[in-house]
Parts: C-alpha cells; sequence; structure tokens
C-alpha cells in the first residue's frame, strides 16, 4: 500500500517537473528562432544582395579576404570580402588590422556601406576550427593532400 | 543512489581523494610537458595553445551543469538528499570553471580576432551559463533551511539546462566570430593527433582536480550540517 503511494507521488513529481522543463524550453526556442537574424554576429556578401536600403546601415559582415587584394593604399587597407558564393565587397580601413588578417583566411568587418564600398570601423580576424603544425601541412603538401593555401 | 546516504558516499569519496589528487597532479605534469614541447600551430603560433586550458573547462562547466541538472532531477523527483548535496557541491566548480573558460577565452580573443569580447552566440550563452552557476549558488545561501534551498535551486538548474544545447551549437546555429567544434563534432576531430592527444590528457588533468575539489566540498558540506545538528541538539 505504502509503495503504490510512493509510486503515484513520484509520477506527480516527474510530471510537474517535465511540464516546467518542456515550457521554458519551448519558449527559449521559440524566442531564438524569431530573433535569429539578430543572433547572427554577421552576414555574408551573398546575403547582402538580398536586402534592401543598405545605404548608411552599421552591419557586420564576414568572410574570406580574397587572393591578392590586400593592399595599403593612401594610408589605409583596402581588400575584398568574399564567400563561398563568389560575391564579394570590396572594404576599405584605415586603422591597424589584427595580426592574423591574411589572404585567404577568415575576416568579419564592422562598418556601413558607402557607394558601394564598405568604410569599416572595426576588423576581426576569425580564425577557423582547423589546428595543424607546420610539419604536418609540409607532409601533406608533398604528399600532394594539401588543400589550403 | 537513493540507497546511499550522503554519509557513506562522503567517507567513500574521502577514502580515494588523495589517490585522485596524486593522479590529478600526474596528468597535469604531462599536460604541461606536452604542452611546452608540441609545435605551434601553423597560423595562430603559440597563442594557440592556450586552447588546452581553455577547452577542457569549456567541457567541464557543460558537463558539471549536466551533472547538476540531473542529479537535482533525481533529488526532486526521489527526495534524494544525496542527490541535492551532489548538485550543491558542484556548482561552485562550474563556476570557477565558467570563470575559467571566459578569462582565457577573452585572452586568446584578443590575440588572434583582435577583440577580447565580441557579443556573438557563443561567448553570450556562455555568460549566462556562468550567471546561471552564480545564480544557483545564490539560491542555495538565501534561505534559512537547507532542504528548501535545495528545492529552490534544483528548479533553476533544471530550467537552466536549456542553455546546454544552445551553448553547444551556437556555433553551427548560428554565425560567430567564435569558431566551430574541432573535437566533439561530426567528421571527426579537425585537428593532428598530437594535439588531440595533449587536450586529452589535459582534460582528463583538470577532470581528476575537479573531482578531488568535488569531494571535499562534498565532505565540508556534510560535516558542516554533522557540527549544526549536533549544536541544536545540545542546545
Amino acid at each position: 500500500m505504502h509503495i503504490i503511494k510512493l509510486n503515484k507521488q513520484i509520477k506527480k513529481r516527474f510530471i510537474f517537473l517535465l511540464i516546467i522543463f518542456i515550457c521554458f524550453s519551448s519558449s527559449i526556442f521559440l524566442i531564438s528562432y524569431s530573433l535569429k537574424d539578430q543572433i547572427a554576429y554577421f552576414v555574408e556578401p551573398t546575403d547582402l544582395k538580398g536586402m534592401n536600403e543598405l545605404e548608411n546601415k552599421y552591419l557586420r559582415v564576414g568572410g574570406l579576404v580574397k587572393e591578392n587584394s590586400l593592399k595599403f593604399i593612401d594610408g589605409s587597407w583596402v581588400f575584398e570580402v568574399i564567400d563561398q558564393n563568389k560575391n564579394s565587397i570590396s572594404v576599405v580601413f584605415s586603422k591597424t588590422l589584427p595580426n592574423l588578417v591574411e589572404e585567404k583566411k577568415g575576416i568579419i568587418v564592422e562598418g556601413k556601406l558607402i557607394n558601394n564600398t564598405f568604410i569599416a570601423e572595426i576588423v576581426l580576424a576569425k580564425h577557423d576550427e582547423n589546428y595543424m603544425p607546420q610539419s604536418a601541412i609540409d607532409k601533406l603538401k608533398e604528399e600532394g593532400k594539401w588543400r589550403g593555401d | 543512489m537513493f540507497a546511499i546516504t550522503p554519509n557513506t558516499l562522503s567517507t567513500f569519496m574521502n577514502s580515494i581523494s588523495k589517490y585522485i589528487v596524486l593522479l590529478s597532479l600526474l596528468l597535469i605534469g604531462i599536460a604541461a610537458f606536452l604542452i611546452i614541447f608540441i609545435e605551434n600551430d601553423y597560423y595562430q603560433g603559440i597563442s594557440f595553445k592556450i586552447m588546452f586550458i581553455h577547452v577542457p573547462a569549456a567541457w567541464l562547466s557543460l558537463a558539471i551543469f549536466l551533472a547538476m541538472g540531473i542529479s537535482s532531477i533525481i533529488g526532486l523527483i526521489f527526495k534524494s538528499p544525496t542527490a541535492f548535496t551532489i548538485a550543491r557541491s558542484l556548482s561552485p566548480i562550474g563556476l570557477i570553471m565558467s570563470i575559467v573558460v571566459l578569462v582565457t577565452g577573452s585572452i586568446w580573443g584578443n590575440l588572434t580576432w583582435g577583440a577580447y569580447w565580441v557579443w556573438d552566440a557563443r561567448l553570450t550563452s556562455m555568460l549566462i551559463l556562468a550567471f546561471i552557476y552564480l545564480g544557483h549558488i545564490l539560491l542555495l545561501y538565501s534561505f534559512e533551511h537547507f532542504q528548501k534551498a535545495d528545492f529552490a535551486a534544483s528548479i533553476l538548474a533544471i530550467i537552466g539546462m536549456v542553455n546546454l544545447p544552445i551553448v553547444k551549437f551556437s556555433v553551427d546555429w548560428w554565425t560567430t566570430l567564435h569558431q566551430g567544434s574541432s573535437v566533439l563534432r561530426i567528421g571527426g576531430p579537425s585537428m593532428t593527433n598530437d594535439y588531440l592527444i595533449t587536450l586529452l590528457v589535459s582534460f582528463l588533468g583538470i577532470f581528476m582536480l575537479t573531482m578531488y575539489w568535488f569531494s571535499n566540498i562534498f565532505y565540508i558540506i556534510i560535516e558542516k550540517r554533522k557540527i549544526m545538528r549536533s549544536k541544536l541538539l545540545n542546545d
């Protein structure tokens, strides 16, 4: 008799917790789903094509620095940010670049698009999740398996 | 877990804790040796070596919260004092781990990205995790009777578990400045074996250290309660 009563209580508590958990997780899911454009830290140059009224809007654009595009002209850095779909924007940045900004490496630029040129105020280097020593790369290059730069 | 009393668990952990701390110091020593002598990353140079503290601490801060949530569920459903005490002794360790993650991450971020802090999804959700840990600790010590505190804090731990998948998968669901997962990801680890071994040794060492720390906190909580009880009986 006692055991049956206990089981009932356990079931009751379990259902109580399940309801709490489902309510909170679904509310968090709905919030993050409806805010997903705001939660995204940056957009890619391809996404810019589908956006209206880009002029003078503060944006973050991310991608790779295009090959042979990084130059220092008249006291400011000029380069192009390209994404996987080969869409790109040209960027002008007049401060010091972070150490890890290199061609064919990830970058995020923050600023405004004026006359189809992105005037960046902040530039961040974005490194990927691949870690490798130089010796492993040399070995891969010898075997012809290296797909990077 | 339902039959084990907090006292027996405390005695058992106390008896093996000195072996655990020796093992952890040994593993951390090996990890430190490996971290010093492995090659630098081809792109980030020496600054990527902070990963061997950052990543274990991040895994542990998530795993400790998961353990806390599960023991809170068991505690609430089965009214198990052992489970409540486990959750109670885990939260300070989790808070320290998440602070370690945030601090080492800031240092690493400044060296590589060029910013100490940005408000992207991974960093923000990790900060929220640290705040939930802090809230859990504050709830535990804001009641006169520890049973009430355990009840309130357990609800917070269970609700807070919603944040765990957000922290883990934030880099896949949204665009972030933070890089994606390197080890626990589809397609296998994206680092060479020497880095992976160093990371795992470092993780095991820090994990053993948290276990030792956990057994100590557990022991202190149990002993404090014994003293309180004897004081009440004497009065």
